[in-house]
């Protein structure tokens, strides 16, 4: 006779048969648990999926309805979640698309722009760090002091190095899926930079300079240490003067557009 | 455990704040006496749809409605979740804060479906003392719904309303009704919907659910909770039983969270529970 089990035996065994059809049903089971036990597993998938489509509208469209829920069941299948909030069985979608469609690299750059918008959509408000307020904070910087500043951006903005022509599949893509197709590829690779203008999730293509300076500013580069980012490797003072002046444009752009919201020196 | 607050009965006819009607809400005075919103939608930083959710605060009464607090949980409740809730419940100042009488995850992972309970002492007991939890954190008392299940287990110890009394009296907490979930469990287990409201301590209930169900078929024996559709006529009678067996006015609401229609479709559902209502305070 097997040892008494546990709520906590219990459910776990529950779980594992929602998540795996092949997992054997807890013992003493009939019939009717059966029965009803495949309308938890059919929920569990279909919600996963849902939440998903929700997620990933654009690149379902992209990929079609069929296409897309079998990548969707197989990243649920392989990645279940466990967090509290559904929305975060999209994380990682991006890399499974990339697995599932490796000659259409276009489809997880697109689930990651779609994700991207998610995460920064719902970030905490802030004030945005403008010009007027630039200006001010660095009047007394010496050489040193514009070395050494570090950048803080709106909270979870990101960047990453592209292929996939996004701004002209995300315009095809809004609405009808049947719309005319852009050729999906760039023809050289570019940057995208995902923020917030407002209260609207927003992105841009740049330079893949740029989008590498914004990404290690991001993680706490100096801009002194984006302007040799941006320099390239073993550079003349030549290639570092006009990657400052580069840096500079891109500073006054990023201040424009609302990316930074704060400095230090 | 110190029994919480009160919760004071409140009557009034609402509907779901869903997308859909976002525009509805915020441009016109919709006919409603509160919304109920769910709350994991709403347990994030900032951005436009906590924006929304002040604006319609503004006109209307607020009731939080959760799904993942997983109050049947072994394991425990998750600190962060109750961490978030709490923050949304002091911006919205709500009705009050309601979930469900389930589990949805273990320590690994996470169903996002409102699972099934063992209904036995073990499981009772784990039940309270999340409850009792949740409800210290919140500092007020909370609402748990009577879930829509599709099994029950072979070590079942109590019946379903005998363990609601058990967990309502124990905690202090209060009811939400989902009269559809009734009648949804009681065509798939068989028992009495009669025998099942009045084991039910009524004094305790504060809110009413109404919604529609996929019905059996002849390859699926079992009635699936849908929230797809329009309320069906058995349910309609059922909540005309409850509200007449009710000793206090209560909030009713129509859920309806898929495919769904244009808002003067949901408020004349809301129309006829408002009529159901009000033919049973009339005395006979």
């Amino acid at each position: 006779m097997s040892a008494r089990q546990t709520l906590a035996d219990r459910q776990a065994a529950f779980l594992r048969s929602v998540l795996d059809e092949d997992a054997p049903l807890p013992e003493g089971w009939g019939n009717s648990q059966t029965a009803g036990m495949s309308v938890y597993r059919g929920n569990y998938r279909s919600a996963l999926v849902g939440a998903l489509e929700n997620t990933f509208e654009r690149t379902a469209r992209y990929v079609g309805e069929g296409p897309f829920k079998k990548v969707a069941a197989h990243h649920a299948i392989a990645h279940p979640p466990s967090g509290w909030t559904i929305e975060e069985a999209g994380s990682g979608f991006d890399a499974t698309c990339a697995q599932l469609f490796a000659n259409n690299p276009e489809v997880a750059e697109l689930a990651w722009l779609e994700w991207a918008m998610l995460q920064v959509s719902n970030a905490p408000e802030t004030q945005p760090f403008g010009a007027s307020e630039f200006g001010p904070a660095t009047a007394e910087f010496r050489d040193e002091d514009w070395m050494g500043l570090q950048i803080e951006f709106q909270p979870r903005a990101s960047s990453r190095e592209v292929r996939a022509n996004l701004s002209a599949l995300w315009i095809a893509l809004e609405e009808d899926a049947s719309a005319d197709r852009p050729d999906p590829l760039l023809e050289m690779a570019k940057g995208c930079i995902v923020s917030r203008e407002g209260e609207l999730p927003t992105f841009q293509i740049v330079t893949t300079g740029t989008a590498r300076a914004f990404d290690a500013m991001q993680s706490g580069a100096s801009y002194g240490e984006a302007i040799m980012l941006l320099a390239g490797g073993d550079p003349d003072a030549e290639a570092i003067q006009q990657a400052a002046v580069q840096a500079g444009a891109m500073l006054g752009e990023w201040l424009n557009e609302g990316l930074i919201v704060g400095v230090k020196a | 455990m110190q029994q919480p607050s009160t919760i004071a009965p409140f009557d009034g006819f609402g509907l779901g704040l869903r997308r859909t009607h976002y525009e509805d809400f915020l441009e016109s005075d919709v006919p409603v006496d509160f919304v109920e919103v769910i709350s994991e939608n709403y347990m994030i930083d900032g951005g436009r749809q906590l924006r929304i959710l002040d604006q319609v605060r503004e006109k209307h009464p607020v009731i939080l409605h959760g799904v993942s607090m997983s109050i049947g949980s072994a394991g425990g409740l998750d600190p962060d979740h109750l961490a978030k809730l709490k923050r949304l419940e002091r911006r919205v100042d709500p009705l009050w804060v309601s979930d469900h009488l389930c589990w949805t995850r273990t320590s690994a992972h996470n169903s996002h479906d409102l699972l099934p309970m063992p209904l036995t002492e073990e499981a009772l007991t784990a039940v309270c003392a999340n409850i009792d939890r949740a409800q210290n954190e919140l500092g007020r008392a909370m609402l748990f719904e009577n879930p829509s299940s599709y099994l029950t287990f072979p070590e079942d110890e109590l019946s379903e309303w005998q363990f609601l009394s058990e967990m309502a009296q124990r905690t202090g907490c209060y009811l939400l009704l989902d009269v559809n979930n009734i009648y949804v469990s009681a065509r798939n287990h068989g028992f009495s919907q009669d025998e099942y409201l009045a084991g039910l301590p009524l004094d305790r209930v504060r809110q009413i659910h109404l919604a529609g169900h996929d019905p059996a078929t002849d390859g699926r024996p079992v009635i699936i909770d849908t929230h797809d559709r329009a309320v069906v006529d058995g349910v309609w009678d059922l909540y005309a039983k409850a509200t007449a067996m009710l000793p206090q006015p209560v909030a009713t609401m129509i859920e309806r969270d898929e495919d769904i229609p244009p808002l003067p479709e949901l408020l004349a559902e809301l129309d006829r529970a408002r009529g159901i209502a009000s033919e049973a305070l009339v005395p006979a």
